[in-house]
């Protein structure tokens, strides 16, 4: 299995203007965990009520896809440019 | 027993070949298999899992102001193209027509839907050996490759 990301570099360059953030995913996703096991009960009444429409197993699908996406994230590399503007954008 | 051994030793019992034919077809036929199995074995310790995709843009190094000239450099991890194509079967019916109408507009006859995680692996296994090298328009150059 992917090791999750842990940080997260974006910079954006227009002209002479310009901004670069540094996102520490391994803090956000600490949050994320605290703010999953809070939720997680109501999410499982939500999945159980929903289960007999059939869509309380998308909803289990779609967190599972997110987990993976979120996880497989790790590696990515974005690099554009445009004349003086540039964007660059990478997942470690 | 294999299908071509059991039609060996059936030709044999209908006298359509002699023993000695036979017994060359046999040992032809086991030669071969441990060929395959061992050639087979080969690649699989040789052959190594591509990690990411590459996508370059490069400009014309021709042009005459390479430095305004859009330059692109994409790197995408092969396990988050898997995870996107899992996520196209969570696109909504209504949408997935959207989306195919869209591409339909931009000259694309494509279907959303047809777009299974086991084409994206063939696909993959196809993109191993091959570099896909475009020169475009205004004399950029396109690469597609894996890298691992």
């Amino acid at each position: 299995m992917n090791r999750p990301p842990v940080l997260m570099h974006l910079r954006i360059q227009k002209e002479e203007r310009g901004f670069d953030l540094w996102l520490p995913l391994f803090l956000l996703l600490l949050l994320a965990l605290v703010v999953f096991i809070i939720v997680s009960p109501l999410m499982v009444i939500a999945i159980l009520v929903l289960w007999p429409s059939g869509r309380g197993r998308t909803i289990i699908l779609i967190i599972r896809a997110a987990f993976q996406t979120l996880w497989s994230m790790r590696g990515l590399k974005v690099d554009v440019h445009s004349g003086p503007r540039c964007m660059y954008f990478t997942v470690v | 027993m294999s299908e071509s051994k059991k039609r060996i030793l059936e030709m044999l019992a209908q006298k359509k070949i002699s023993t000695d034919e036979a017994y060359r077809l046999l040992d032809a036929l086991e030669t071969g298999e441990r060929g395959q199995g061992s050639t087979a074995k080969a690649s699989t310790t040789v052959k190594e899992k591509p990690k990411y995709l590459r996508v370059m843009v490069l400009p014309d190094p021709e042009s005459e102001h390479p430095e305004n000239v859009d330059r692109v450099n994409v790197r995408v991890p092969m396990s988050l193209i898997r995870a996107g194509v899992k996520l196209t079967a969570l696109i909504p019916p209504e949408a997935r027509d959207k989306v195919n109408g869209a591409l339909r507009e931009k000259g694309i006859d494509f279907d959303v839907r047809n777009l299974k995680p086991e084409d994206l692996e063939e696909l993959i296994e196809a993109l191993e050996d091959l570099e896909v090298d475009v020169v475009g328009s205004k004399g950029e150059k396109v690469k597609v490759s894996v890298e691992y």
